[in-house]
């Protein structure tokens, strides 16, 4: 995205980077560009900010791999705060840049034993065994991390999604339930272990899939991935070999989900997707259930 | 009863000094503080701990939402007799006496209680016997303690304020001027300090850890597990069953205008 810096004050820049550090924006071009193009020269009248100003444009410089930006604000942090473990995190941040993964790892071990309570080296810690691609490593020293900070969703998230990427179901779904511990009433966690559990397979992880897409539909009606995940299980159920009650149950739902789904994307008025659900429909209508 | 009149030099020599004297210091005492404070070092353990504990609490809370076993094999996690985390975590209990604490303590008494002392016994004898100003409207006789520190006068009206008091008035009411001053949570504010050595320093103290862990496993003992998922399946059954009712209803009645026709 480019401004028209003509019409930025320096006070509007400052503005917007305040809410983009606020919202945890990763706008890294954005910030390198505005830096560059309108705060570099108003540097003095930054006053209380000028120091977070910097760390942040630190970060997005190494992000776009600006090297020429980085160490030149870095210089003026490292000189002002020589000891300060937030800069030592950015000296290891720029190493790791540089793919010179020992040189961060030994700053940031330095950092951990001089303070054991900080979160931030950890993970940059866990970052740097990601970007090795060493996913095994990761999640060990994540594990280790949790033992001692057991809410950080953060860290829970990106447990989850490093055992996804070794398709250890089991285990993701697990970190899923602890995020869902700490966001009852978020339909997308809902979702994601609803389709873990549906990935997972078998009879009893159906029926828990199931339950989830219903719960996720419940909280949001028109979350189309979760009526076509329920309208999956439900199409898994009624296959299976379990009660028949159970089964007719499941191709009720299924047949709801289906209408549903149809009646959203009526609305849309698209015709491929039409075809589609017409081509379950039929799929559906098909299998009848056997033993009626 | 004839109008007092004050002196005016009264205003330029007492009632503006003690203003400016009581803001000024509660300037100094903001950098002061600033200069002085030791960031709390918190212990990996301690932390740690606080986290346990809002995890457990939040499984007590929302453990609904989860399956029965994957509830059953948290609970398990935190309170199982032999191997629980509320069991097995064996904190040595905290000395009240350490020194950090203690130094904190010194450092809250020399900013906080030292300077109302002396600043206020001095202004008290440097000013002492002034009636400075008058508030601009009738109070009883039961003001006058408060209004009229160091003027024991049983014929002044109680509207009249000393200069003692003025003071005292002053250091509880600059507090709004000192946020605009030097921005929110400042330390130049000497009643929220107050405040808390009302509530008790119990806030400040790290709990006992043993205790803690006491209660929250016996609460997540007693907790007892209950799906919230099975209602959603039997509400959203009834309400296709219900619906396809109406709709048959409707069916037939559209059948009937059809055979009509």
């Amino acid at each position: 995205m480019s401004y028209n810096y003509e019409e930025l004050s320096w006070s509007d820049v400052k503005d917007m980077l305040r809410k983009w550090r606020e919202t945890t924006d990763r706008k890294s071009e954005s910030i390198v560009q505005l830096w560059e193009a309108v705060l570099e020269e108003k540097m003095g009248k930054l006053g209380n900010e000028r120091h977070i100003i910097l760390e942040q444009v630190v970060i997005a410089a190494l992000d776009c791999g600006r090297m020429d930006i980085a160490d030149k604000c870095m210089k003026e942090l490292i000189a002002e705060f020589p000891d300060s473990m937030r800069v030592h995190r950015l000296k290891a941040m720029r190493f790791e840049m540089l793919e010179s993964y020992d040189k961060a790892l030994e700053i940031l071990d330095g950092i951990i034993k001089k303070d054991e309570t900080n979160p931030s080296a950890r993970k940059r810690k866990v970052a740097i065994l990601k970007a090795k691609g060493m996913n095994l490593e990761a999640i060990a020293e994540i594990c280790d991390y949790l033992t001692k900070f057991m809410s950080d969703q953060e860290a829970w998230h990106e447990l989850c999604n490093l055992y996804l990427q070794e398709a250890d179901f089991e285990k993701a779904v697990f970190c899923m339930e602890e995020l869902l511990l700490h966001n009852p009433h978020s339909y997308l966690l809902h979702l994601r272990i609803a389709d873990i559990r549906y990935t997972m397979g078998g009879t009893e992880n159906m029926e828990t899939a199931k339950s989830y897409y219903l719960y996720a539909i419940k909280l949001n009606p028109t979350n189309l991935r979760a009526l076509y995940g329920l309208y999956l299980c439900c199409l898994h159920i009624t296959n299976s070999k379990t009660v028949l009650a159970k089964r007719k149950e499941a191709q009720t739902l299924g047949q709801w989900a289906l209408t549903q789904i149809s009646e959203k994307n009526s609305k849309r008025k698209s015709k491929t997707s039409n075809k589609y659900i017409a081509a379950l429909d039929s799929a559906f209508a098909n299998m009848d259930i056997k033993g009626k | 009863m004839t109008e007092l009149l004050i002196d005016p030099k009264i205003r330029v020599w007492v009632f503006l000094p003690i203003v400016v004297i009581t803001f000024l210091v509660g300037i100094i005492r903001h950098y002061v503080s600033i200069l002085i404070s030791s960031q709390k070092k918190v212990e990996l353990t301690q932390i740690q701990d606080s986290q346990a504990m809002i995890r457990a609490r939040l499984l007590r809370e929302n453990g609904k939402y989860l399956t029965a076993h994957s509830f059953a094999m948290r609970r398990h996690y935190f309170n199982n007799e032999e191997t629980g985390y509320f069991k097995t975590q064996t904190r040595p209990p905290v000395s009240p006496n350490s020194t950090a604490m203690l130094s904190d303590l010194v450092k809250g008494n020399f900013i906080n209680v030292l300077p109302m002392v002396i600043i206020g016994g001095w202004i008290n004898w440097m000013f002492s016997g002034f009636v400075t100003t008058k508030v601009p409207f009738p109070l009883t006789l039961r003001f006058k303690p408060m209004l009229q520190r160091g003027v024991e006068l049983a014929s002044l009206d109680a509207a009249w304020v000393s200069s003692a008091s003025w003071y005292f008035l002053n250091v509880f009411g600059l507090r709004s001027i000192y946020t605009l001053v030097l921005g929110e949570n400042n330390a130049a504010d000497q009643t929220q300090a107050m405040q808390d050595q009302m509530s008790g320093a119990a806030v400040a103290m790290p709990q006992d850890p043993k205790a803690a862990f006491k209660a929250e496993w016996e609460a997540l003992e007693i907790t007892e597990y209950q799906s919230a998922l099975k209602g959603v399946e039997a509400e959203i059954l009834a309400n296709i069953n219900s619906s396809e009712g109406a709709t048959i209803y409707h069916q037939s009645k559209t059948d009937d205008a059809y055979h009509r026709s």
